[in-house]
């Protein structure tokens, strides 16, 4: 797709308190970076979620983006399923295009 | 393979709570990660509530009434209020009928109280346990003597390249560490592996082996997100490694308290009706039908539930004594002389209290932060502290700015000095054979000081303070907030905190008062300091905070959004010190000479309220009196023997988000956080939504950090002080081993075999909309977790002409409360 290179990327969205092991597994699994927007907000599985709030990073939800090679994917899928498994979050994962694939391998 | 054992590790540590370090002691919820389940189903190696013997004693001397079970259980099984209300469900039993309620509350009156469950007793310290908490400690003290060969290498690698000399290891076994794998991730694999636990036992057999040290396991998790030089997977490949290498058997990885079964079955049931229809009807005859009619009642509460409904009585008979005591008064309409803004904690209720016997003062109550979260750097400070709740990241850091550069070079330059003494000392010390050679040099000077610190505290502290003023001198200063914050980000701060503390006027004077603690020689200072500060003297946030609200250029921008702060209003900052009640002003070089006249006499009020308040305390405080002179109470701050300098936020038990004239003129005790709100100037409601998912979730980690250190001194309390060792500023151990002590000390809330803290979930009272409360609790898991889940309650009223309504998982309940107590005093 216009030189573009195929790549996969994983958006995770997890309460705040929950965030670090899923960051902690992000890094491990090679990924050289990650975006987390904080306060994101809507409704799903478990009701209703506020978005930002003003004195409190621990108890709202955080989607983190991270996108990797199609090689090591699967490691990092499986791993936050099981994470997940453990209290609420979800995770999806969709292709996607990179111009620079430098910048993830 | 690896990422996957990660998930696991992160996985089993889910509902662990991290502890943060001693020097920013933040109280937590130790069962935090079980806030998901009702209270009564947390599973965790805790007792959840009191014991029944202890609580048939205070039914025996009035401290719960049979109202108050009657209201327990009626809130517990609201088919039975329900029932009642239609003018069902009643009992003919001897010569009374009874509600179905009133069945309920006799049982657990009448029938002899059940035998305490004995809590299990502490599992003894397994030989991993023993191992894994001495590398550990090695690894992570901050001021070790010797630092920990290869510590570069991670707390896994630098264990791998050590222990196979570590004598405390049987040679056999440590023939067996001889060959690890490099990293922690495929370590903890292969141990897994090699110990044949199967697949659906790996994530149990983690929770058992990081059950183990609870106290080390809390505070890796901690580390591992905020330094990161530890983490669980390594702690665990660790354990593990060992387990497999010393041939020790698994841990039993017992689940702690496990929830009973729903029913009871039916015999039982009907033992208890016909126990229970005895006592009732004494010498009349028992009616046919009368047991079986009991027994569906019965039925409904079984046995496991009667230490909550018990609790609930307890917590009911002091939250609706507040209520009662509250008042529906409106605001003064007389501009206030001065106003005092203070922290929440409960220990502000009590200065606040005696400055307002003075009608010009009016006070109210915020998070100590002022609504700052900042990085604080102190001119010439070794390091910055976050001076935030716990529950933010700094994003902003400020530092002091001295208005003379050449002073603030000669207190830099005089600073390291002091350091460089003191670094010298310690190192003399230390090191082997050198304190023989401090002894002869220095032992007469240093031991005067320990006969002078021992025989009269008081004198050492005031030699201790003058001496730092002459070595030291102060320095007048600003912050650098204004570059800290754009002048947009300093709008918004200020006029959130106006909207949330229901600032709706402005004295002449404006005092914002953060506080701290000071005591000597005590390990856990932090816990008596700031909880909305990280547990640090809250200073720089009340200076930071004053100097936003009187830059004109804020002022301008706020006038533009309707809030006016006149121009001949000034806020100054100040501090409270928890043990001797005074309130210190800062930054008085900033003050205009027109508000001199103010200054002076809010400095005379408030050293008047101060003495006032020490001589009440006293009457709390183990070993004081109120014979005693305040500057004998004081004392205690300077005494390096005193396990007590002051009880820090000990009787903690309920909270008020509303105006200052809901309780101005009650005697709460100081056992009240206290948070000023006006819904009339927070239309949108965004404000309170502030206030309940900040200020009232650190409360309620503050509350159950006391409830659960009361109810489990030894679990999840620290234990006594008198045997603490310190590792570092990391923690304590009990002795000279073993697992990281977590929670309060037993001098937190306890003295002898006593109970000074009674244990009470945070009561939450809140006077605003009830339908804007219920908007903002609607979409704040949080807030459903603790309120639908009884970890906390909530209680509201629209407007003082509403009666109070408790917010139940259907909806707004009326509240039944009893008139006021003739003194007009909660205790």
């Amino acid at each position: 797709m216009n030189g573009l290179t195929q790549m996969i990327r994983i958006e995770i969205v997890v309460s705040g308190r929950d965030a670090p092991p899923i960051r902690e597994l992000v890094t491990s699994a090679g990924a050289t970076g990650y975006t987390s927007v904080s306060g994101v907000s809507g409704i799903g599985h478990h009701g209703q979620r506020s978005g930002a709030l003003l004195f409190n990073d621990y108890d709202t939800l955080t989607m983190l983006i991270t996108v990797l090679p199609p090689e090591r994917a699967p490691a990092l899928i499986d791993a936050v399923r099981q994470l997940l498994q453990a209290g609420s979050g979800v995770m999806f994962v969709a292709d996607t295009y990179v111009s620079r694939p430098e910048y993830f391998q | 393979m690896t990422l996957m054992i990660r998930a696991k590790v992160a996985q089993a540590a889910h509902a662990i709570v991290p502890a943060w370090p001693l020097e920013s002691f933040i109280a937590v919820n130790p069962l935090g990660g079980e806030e998901g389940r009702p209270f009564e189903h947390a599973v965790g190696f805790a007792r959840l509530t009191r014991t029944d013997p202890e609580f048939h004693s205070d039914y025996r001397i009035g401290r719960i009434t049979e109202a108050d079970l009657v209201a327990a259980v009626n809130e517990r099984i609201p088919e039975l209020e329900r029932a009642s209300t239609a003018g069902h469900g009643q009992v003919r039993i001897g010569a009374q009928t009874l509600t179905g309620a009133q069945v309920l509350a006799a049982e657990l009156a009448l029938l002899m109280p059940l035998k305490p469950e004995q809590a299990a007793p502490h599992s003894a310290m397994d030989r991993v346990d023993r191992l894994a908490a001495k590398w550990v400690a090695a690894y992570l003290d901050p001021n070790p003597l010797w630092t920990m060969p290869d510590r570069g290498a991670g707390f896994y690698g630098a264990w791998r390249r050590l222990v196979r000399h570590d004598t405390d290891i049987p040679l056999r076994s440590r023939r067996r560490l001889r060959s690890l794998p490099d990293r922690a991730d495929d370590a903890l694999a292969e141990a897994i592996a090699r110990l044949d636990i199967p697949e659906s036992q790996v994530e149990r057999a983690m929770q058992a082996e990081l059950a183990g040290l609870p106290g080390w396991t809390a505070q890796i998790k901690w580390r591992a997100e905020h330094v990161g030089d530890i983490d669980l997977t390594s702690y665990l490949a660790v354990r593990f490694t060992l387990r497999l290498a010393l041939g020790a058997a698994l841990p039993s990885g017992a689940q702690g308290n496990i929830p009973p079964l729903l029913t009871e079955p039916a015999a039982t049931v009907m033992s208890r009706a016909e126990q229970l229809t005895r006592h009732l009807c004494g010498s009349l005859p028992v009616g046919p039908h009368t047991p079986s009619a009991v027994a569906r009642l019965l039925a409904l509460h079984p046995q496991h539930q009667h230490p909550f409904t018990w609790q609930r009585a307890y917590e009911l008979h002091y939250q609706n004594e507040l209520l009662a005591s509250l008042r529906s008064e409106a605001q003064a309409t007389e501009r206030p002389l001065i106003q005092l803004v203070m922290c929440i904690d409960p220990r502000s209720e009590g200065v606040r209290r005696h400055l307002e016997r003075d009608p010009k003062v009016e006070t109210l109550g915020f998070a100590g932060f002022f609504g700052v979260p900042i990085r604080f750097l102190g001119y010439g400070a070794r390091e910055a502290v976050n001076s935030l709740p716990a529950l933010l990241s700094p994003r902003h850091t400020v530092t002091d700015a001295p208005l003379d550069g050449t002073t603030g070079l000669r207190r830099r330059t005089r600073l390291r000095l002091r350091d460089a003494l003191a670094s010298g000392l310690h190192a003399s010390d230390s090191v082997t054979a050198a304190p023989f050679a401090l002894a002869e040099t220095a032992g007469w000077f240093l031991g005067l000081g320990t006969v002078v610190r021992t025989l009269a505290p008081g004198v050492a502290g005031a030699l201790a303070s003058r001496l730092d003023s002459i070595t030291v001198p102060p320095l007048p200063a600003t912050t650098t907030v204004s570059t800290a914050f754009s002048l947009e980000e300093r709008a918004q701060l200020a006029e959130t905190a106006v909207r949330m503390m229901g600032l709706n006027r402005f004295a002449a004077l404006v005092v914002l008062a953060g506080h701290g603690s000071t005591s000597t020689n005590n390990l856990y200072q932090s816990a008596l300091d700031c909880g909305a500060c990280g547990g640090n003297p809250g200073a720089p946030n009340a200076r930071a905070a004053a100097a936003i609200f009187n830059d004109f250029d804020v002022r301008e921008v706020l006038a533009r959004r309707g809030i006016i702060i006149p121009n001949d209003t000034f806020f100054l900052a100040a501090e409270h010190d928890t043990v001797s009640d005074r309130l210190t002003s800062l930054d008085t070089h900033l003050v205009p000479l027109t508000h001199r006249a103010a200054l002076h006499q809010f400095e005379k009020l408030q050293h008047a309220a101060a003495d006032r308040l020490v001589m009440e305390r006293a009457k709390d405080l183990p070993g004081a009196s109120s014979r005693q002179s305040p500057a004998r109470l004081r004392r205690r701050a300077h005494d390096w023997a005193e396990v007590y300098p002051e009880l820090g936020l000990a009787g903690n038990a309920a909270m008020i988000i509303g105006p200052r004239e809901l309780s101005r003129g009650v005697d709460l005790h100081r056992r009240v956080f206290l948070h000023s709100y006006r819904s009339e100037i927070d239309p949108d409601g965004s404000a309170l939504e502030s206030i309940l998912t900040a200020p009232v979730v650190v409360a309620q980690w503050i509350n159950h950090q006391y409830y659960f250190s009361a109810l489990n001194p030894d679990r999840l309390g620290a234990g006594t002080k008198t045997v603490h060792n310190a590792i570092g500023t990391l923690g304590v151990l009990s002795g000279q081993g073993g697992d990281l002590r977590r929670g309060l000390p037993w001098q937190s809330v306890g003295f002898g075999d006593d109970l000074l803290h009674e244990p009470m979930r945070l009561g939450v009272t809140v006077q605003a909309p009830l339908e804007k409360i219920g908007e903002i609790v609607s979409r704040n898991q949080v807030l459903r977790d603790l309120f639908d889940n009884d970890w906390i309650t909530l209680t509201a009223r629209t407007n003082p002409s509403e009666e109070w309504q408790r917010y139940t998982r259907y909806g707004w309940s009326p509240t039944q409360h009893p008139s006021p107590p003739s003194e007009g005093a909660v205790q």
